[in-house]
């Protein structure tokens, strides 16, 4: 009996099935951060003010002072800056993940299309209003094919799509490292040549008010992205059969949809919103490539997607809360000297308890029908008691 | 030549073992993409062990070396229980739970790596140095010609990895175990029929998948890098499935798979040195097993057959 009323708050806390598509990725955050708090403790240090760190980091919370020219503003647009290319990133993910393919090449499409763009326009004198939306253009293409390339690799040869991306991830690690390093490389900083401002889609040094700030042009590009893929995924053809692929195959091969072609069209989609996601992070955020590196951002973008489940405006949440997780942790280190690993320590223990979402689905399931008969069968008893 | 030989095969054993790990995982139908983790968090306590008993032992002394061995097994099947635990019991997507493994086990080792280090050994380092793992050379053998190479200069951790393989082979094809371990990837429903534990024997097969990688990843940290950081985490646990991939998933044509890995790598930088190419070539060797593994992945997945009730969830309910 208490087992049962239990089960009842349980499931009023969580909701109808359309609420819980918001409270178990709340629960999944919530878990998340409790075991980020239990870390923190253990390491005898306090979790509020670390926390609080994360946030000041972001631009989010005042610090206590700020050097010259720079205020919580300055603070907040980088982290604008930075948030662009996750929001990108996780839109690529998601789009694979509705059709049943799992894109874990967005670092390594990040990086091709962000090198291309560096060496054609990035290194060129062209003016910004033609470089800009060059570098967005080539961004878009590179990344589709070679989103392409994993989906074919994947249907023309049953290859498995994570281990072909992969196999290309390193390829492109290795092969493009040597390239910067042979060719691009600059002595100092032991990075790329930083790319033209003209090409650069993050406005640097603006001065707004006394602030020296950065201006993120592709964030709005974010937006937009967010609100197309919204549109795509739940009122056009094309997302009724990328959900269809994804949830079953050889039905929707019987129900005459060209699964193969929807499998292209999916990792093309994904892929070019990871190339976005790589112009919008080498020629925006960072401005140069660092050899030997691909972006953790890519991985972590898979992490933002379980926790928005897939869903594009749930993205922009969840990309919102990873992003400062992954940005604040390098002032946390310095604020309360923790390593700024346990970022990444947070964001995986989010993505343990992401991944057993769905597990907690069916368990509510079964507790709503369970429930309901047993309402039904008290029903049943006192109309039984009335009848006597 | 020699040379080829002796780094290939020290290169190829390891990944041996941890692509007979994915055999286990796989056959017993639990896909496996966190070999990668299960590798690096198996490495992780080896390492550990190694750093907490350093005092212990003599410098010399070779015992610690094969006592992280075993330490790194049981801490690789204690971390696969992770999962296992997801995919049998959270019957969470087993891809997705392998990745998300796979993410955890980096950050986590990183972290901690980092942490022990400042706040146990008071050195504020990102690795675990290891000792140096001796090599012996057997005497009339490796005077041979050619084939010589296999039995110069070879890491003790080889013959190690070539006996319990063998005994991984034995387990897996001619036990009553094996075979239902087998079956389960097969056919679920004829094993529980038949009076067997589906669930059970997947937990053990996931156990001994992450053990025997945590063998292969400690083996890696002293052949390849001597010491134990976050950079164990190059794509090995992925190499390792490419290989069990084109071995169809039996033991024999993986080990085959791995030892052609082992003599591209190993041969390709031979050839940089021979070529006396600057270092930045050795970037583009790095391609080598990766691009061998795509153009074999290409030629080779279309005609496998793999484990039929693979990524399944088994309910026992669903008829």
């Amino acid at each position: 009996m208490k087992k049962n009323s239990m089960k009842k708050a349980f499931l009023a806390v969580m909701g109808s099935e359309k609420r819980q598509n918001i409270t178990i990725p709340l629960l999944e955050v919530l878990l998340g951060l409790i075991a980020g708090t239990i870390i923190f403790l253990i390491l005898g240090k306090n979790p509020i003010e670390a926390f609080a760190a994360f946030l000041q980091g972001c631009g989010l919370f005042p610090k206590e002072n700020y050097a010259g020219g720079r205020g919580m503003f300055t603070d907040f647009l980088s982290y604008l800056d930075n948030w662009t290319p996750m929001i990108f990133a996780a839109l690529a993910v998601a789009v694979a993940f509705k059709a049943g393919l799992f894109n874990i090449g967005v670092s390594g499409q990040m990086l091709l299309s962000g090198f291309i763009a560096t060496i054609t326009v990035g290194y060129s004198p062209l003016p910004a209003v033609v470089a800009k939306p060059l570098v967005i253009l080539i961004g878009v293409v590179v990344g589709a094919l070679l989103g392409g390339l994993i989906g074919y690799l994947k249907h023309r040869f049953n290859i498995n799509e994570v281990v072909s991306a992969i196999m290309i991830n390193y390829i492109l690690q290795y092969l493009l490292s040597f390239f910067i390093l042979s060719f691009y490389t600059n002595p100092i900083t032991r990075q790329s040549n930083v790319v033209s401002d003209a090409s650069r889609l993050t406005l640097q040094d603006v001065m707004i008010g006394d602030y020296k700030t950065v201006i993120p042009l592709g964030f709005l590009l974010a937006l937009v992205a967010v609100a197309v893929m919204h549109y795509f995924i739940n009122f056009t053809k094309f997302g009724y059969e990328l959900k269809a692929v994804g949830f079953n195959g050889r039905a929707s091969r019987y129900a005459g949809i060209n699964v193969r072609r929807t499998i292209m069209k999916a990792m093309m989609t994904s892929g070019a919103l990871a190339g976005l996601a790589g112009v919008t992070y080498y020629l925006g955020y960072l401005g140069s490539i660092q050899p030997r590196v691909l972006a953790d951002l890519g991985y972590d973008s898979i992490a933002v997607s379980l926790l928005g489940n897939a869903n594009p405006i749930g993205i922009v949440f969840s990309s919102f809360l990873i992003t400062v997780i992954s940005k604040g942790s390098t002032y946390m280190s310095s604020a309360v000297s923790v390593d700024q690993e346990i970022g990444s320590v947070i964001t995986g223990l989010m993505l343990l308890f992401a991944a057993c979402g769905a597990f907690v689905r069916y368990k509510l399931h079964m507790a709503r029908v369970s429930v309901e008969e047993e309402a039904r069968e008290a029903g049943k008893a006192g109309k039984g008691g009335d009848e006597k | 030549m020699s040379t080829i030989i002796i780094d290939g095969m020290a290169f190829a054993m390891p990944l041996f073992i941890i692509a007979v790990g994915g055999i286990y995982s796989e056959r017993s139908g639990v896909t496996n993409l966190a070999l990668e983790g299960f590798l690096g968090a198996g490495g992780f306590f080896g390492a550990l062990f190694v750093a907490c008993t350093s005092s212990l032992f003599a410098a010399s002394s070779q015992l610690p070396m094969y006592l992280s061995l075993l330490v790194a097994m049981v801490g690789g099947g204690l971390y696969a229980l992770l999962h296992a635990v997801l995919c049998i019991k959270f019957k969470a997507n087993q891809v997705i739970s392998g990745v998300v493994v796979n993410i955890i086990a980096m950050a986590l080792t990183d972290f901690l790596t980092s942490q022990i280090n400042t706040s146990v050994f008071g050195a504020s380092s990102d690795r675990f140095v290891l000792s140096v793992s001796s090599r012996f050379t057997v005497p009339v053998l490796s005077s041979i010609p050619v084939l010589g190479g296999f039995f110069t200069n070879v890491y003790p951790f080889e013959v190690i990895i070539l006996l319990v393989a063998l005994a991984a082979y034995y387990l897996l094809y001619k036990t009553t175990f094996g075979m239902r371990l087998r079956a389960c990837g097969d056919n679920p429903s004829a094993v529980d029929a038949a009076g067997g534990d589906v669930a059970g024997i997947r937990y053990i097969a996931v156990m001994l998948s992450g053990a025997l990688s945590g063998l292969g990843g400690m083996c890696f940290a002293y052949s390849i890098f001597a010491n134990y950081s976050s950079s164990i985490y190059v794509g090995y646990g992925y190499l390792a499935i490419a290989a069990m991939i084109f071995g169809n998933w039996k033991i024999l044509p993986t080990f085959w798979a791995c030892v052609l890995f082992g003599f591209a790598r190993s041969g390709g930088y031979r050839l940089v040195q021979v070529l006396g190419m600057p270092s930045t070539y050795s970037d583009l060797i790095m391609i080598l097993p990766y691009l061998l593994t795509l153009l074999l992945l290409v030629f080779f997945s279309k005609n496998n057959r793999s484990p039929r009730a693979l990524g399944e969830i088994y309910d026992k309910g669903k008829r």
